[in-house]
């Protein structure tokens, strides 16, 4: 038997591609059809909405009853409550510097250059330290403006980066204590990492947020944003710790060995051996961890913070816009999606970046 | 300072409750070549890897230019400084390019400028033939030259005693050569060596002595000319009529 095969036709034109894809048999037509149909008729109706019908002129409501689409002055009008939250009106500027300077030390981060396990850190300590004292103020002559103030899309990307910053070093001490040579270490890291897990974060912010200052003397309470923010943290870090073990038990045993034979310390082992590999080995599943909790950090909304939900809420809670709760929370959406969106482009990037090289 | 590189004296080993090595005695003079052969799991490579105490020995002492390996930490470390290991797998750092696997030990485990770590990089990948390479991945490599390259890593340390555990066996025939060459003129160079492996013409050429190892003992021990000519238990004589068939 000596069937030859053709070698398999590839067609390298879009209207090949349309036709071995999307029309290659009846069936895949009609359903071509339906689904194409639906999605132009989606997206012309979202145009129509959004652009053609959409008035941005500045005003009252009394505008929006005139147009037909999106009345997104709403936006100009609410724009501040939105993306500042209560912060004082005179120091805006600082919570939008503050946004900025994160965004910077993000698409910093992107740069190969930093990407040491030492770099890295020092820059997000520094962009986040600089977040934090323009925020708070108390120095360089810049007012207080303590964290019950802090609102809006500041607070929503505080909220995430503190939980980062402190989360990720904890997970990786939980990931080593967890593959300890020393049971009680072990055991320790293991029961606190399956206690958090099997927690809903509501459960955990609830019992920082309202539950600590009725149980813990007041020196140790410290304010309710920092309490939130390191049991978010925690919970974060028992995820990611899983996530970091499960990338250096792909490592083999012999990886540790050469270190360790060529005279290596065991801090050396792990930070220049083992956990850049780890990471590189995790990165799809850490770029999600990473998406999730950008979202679940709405959820503070519940405990009384006034984040990027909670304040679009107010918007248009206010009696004078209430009509208009689609465009803001669709422009909210459209803010979220910037950040994920982001995130997980760039998540791609790394991977295909990974695989490349490995396979060299 | 004794011309003892390294001695081990009724050394126990146990996995779990399996009796790994029982009651070795080895001595390896300063400068002398010394290949260990023997069934799979005779123990082969536990013996080398207690030797840099990547195994712990329950029993017995081990000295390596004289000192005793123990649970002191600084003794340990001295002694991975004199002894250099090159394994089965190669086991460079796949995240690093060849020139930095060979300088981030010196630099970490010594203290070496970058500068001074990279210039023997260089020097020893040069000796090892491999340093048009350098700025490569290790995946990017064959795996002769990826074990070359591990060699001059552990050179890069300049150690005093070489350990090496099966180091051609991971590797296609027609590599198998050129990494030979390479340990020959670390032989001629005077290096402490073991080293575990089946290639006996390897043994024959380059070994001061053979070592025979079964079920955790050893067996027997002899200059390659007497070990393979003459060898006098029955177990070594059954091991090489193997060898020799293949
Ligand atoms: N980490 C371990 N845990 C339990 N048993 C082990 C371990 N390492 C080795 N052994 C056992 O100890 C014995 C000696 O192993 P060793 O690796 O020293 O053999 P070897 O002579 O090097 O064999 P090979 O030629 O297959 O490499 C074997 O029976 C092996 O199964
Ligand atoms: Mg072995």
């Amino acid at each position: 038997m000596t069937a030859v095969i053709a070698p398999p036709q590839i067609e390298t034109t879009y209207l090949g591609w349309a036709k071995r894809r999307l029309f290659a048999s009846p069936g895949d037509t009609v359903l071509t059809l339906i689904f194409g149909g639906a999605m132009i008729w989606f997206f012309q109706f979202l145009l129509d909405w959004a652009v053609v019908n959409a008035t941005w002129a500045e005003g009252g409501k009394e505008l929006c009853r005139e147009v037909s689409g999106a009345c997104w002055s709403v936006i100009g009008a609410r724009g501040r409550l939105i993306f500042f939250g209560l912060y004082p009106y005179e120091e805006h500027w600082r919570s939008t510097f503050a946004c900025l300077l994160i965004i910077a030390t993000m698409v910093l981060s992107c740069v190969p250059w930093f990407w040491s396990m030492k770099r890295l850190p020092v820059l997000w300590l520094s962009g986040f330290g600089a977040f934090v004292v323009l925020m708070y103020g108390g120095i360089f002559g810049l007012k207080v403006v303590t964290t019950e103030q802090w609102g809006g899309l500041s607070l929503t990307v505080f909220i995430f980066c503190a939980v980062v910053v402190i989360g990720m070093p904890l997970a990786i001490g939980l990931a080593l204590a967890r593959r300890s040579k020393l049971p009680v270490v072990r055991l320790v890291a293991g029961s606190i990492i399956d206690l958090f897990r099997s927690l809903p974060l509501l459960t955990i912010l609830f019992t920082a947020a309202v539950v600590v200052p009725l149980t813990v003397p007041d020196w140790a309470q410290g304010n309710k944003l920092g309490r939130v923010v390191v049991a978010f943290a925690l919970f974060f870090a028992c995820y990611q710790a899983e996530i970091i073990r499960a990338g250096m038990q792909a490592i083999p045993d012999g990886q540790e060995e050469a270190a360790a034979a060529l005279g290596m310390k065991y801090g050396s082992r792990i930070f220049d051996i083992l956990l850049p590999q780890a990471f590189r080995n995790s990165l799809p599943s850490t770029i999600n961890q990473f998406v999730i909790t950008f979202k679940e950090t709405s959820i503070v909304t519940i405990i009384g913070f006034f984040e990027i939900m909670a304040s679009a809420n107010a918007a248009v809670g206010t009696g004078e816009w209430t009509a208009q709760y689609i465009e803001v929370y669709f422009f909210v959406g459209f803010v979220y999606f910037l950040f994920v969106f982001g995130l997980s482009r760039y998540g791609a990037y790394l991977e295909r970046r990974a695989r490349l090289s490995n396979v060299r | 300072m004794s011309d003892k590189a390294i001695q081990l004296i009724d050394v126990n080993k146990y996995y779990g409750q399996f009796h790994a090595l029982k009651n070795i005695n080895l001595e390896v003079a300063e400068g002398e070549r010394v290949v260990i052969c023997g069934q799979s799991g005779s123990g082969k490579s536990t013996t080398i890897r207690c030797i840099n105490r990547l195994e712990r020995h329950n029993d017995g002492k081990i000295i390596v230019e004289g000192i005793e390996l123990t649970d002191d930490i600084d003794a340990l470390d001295e002694v991975r400084r004199e002894v250099g290991m090159v394994f089965q797998r190669f086991n460079l750092f796949p995240h690093l390019t060849v020139l930095e696997n060979c300088a981030l030990p010196q630099i970490r485990a010594r203290g070496t400028s970058r500068v001074n770590a990279e210039k023997m990089g260089l020097r020893q990948l040069d000796r090892m033939k491999i340093a048009d390479q350098a700025c490569k991945f290790a995946d990017e490599l064959s795996g002769g030259q990826q074990q070359r390259v591990a060699i001059a890593r552990a050179l890069c340390m300049e150690p005093r005693i070489m350990l090496f555990d099966e180091p051609t066996s991971a590797l296609d025939p027609e590599m198998i050569g050129e990494v030979l060459e390479c340990m020959v003129n670390l032989a001629e160079d005077g290096m402490t060596m073991i080293c575990v492996t089946h290639e006996m013409g390897f043994a024959r050429s380059v070994a001061d002595r053979v070592v025979f190892m079964a079920a955790g003992r050893i067996i027997e021990q002899a200059p390659p000319t007497a070990f393979f000519e003459n060898p006098q238990a029955e177990e070594t004589q059954v091991f090489l009529k193997q060898i020799i068939n293949h």
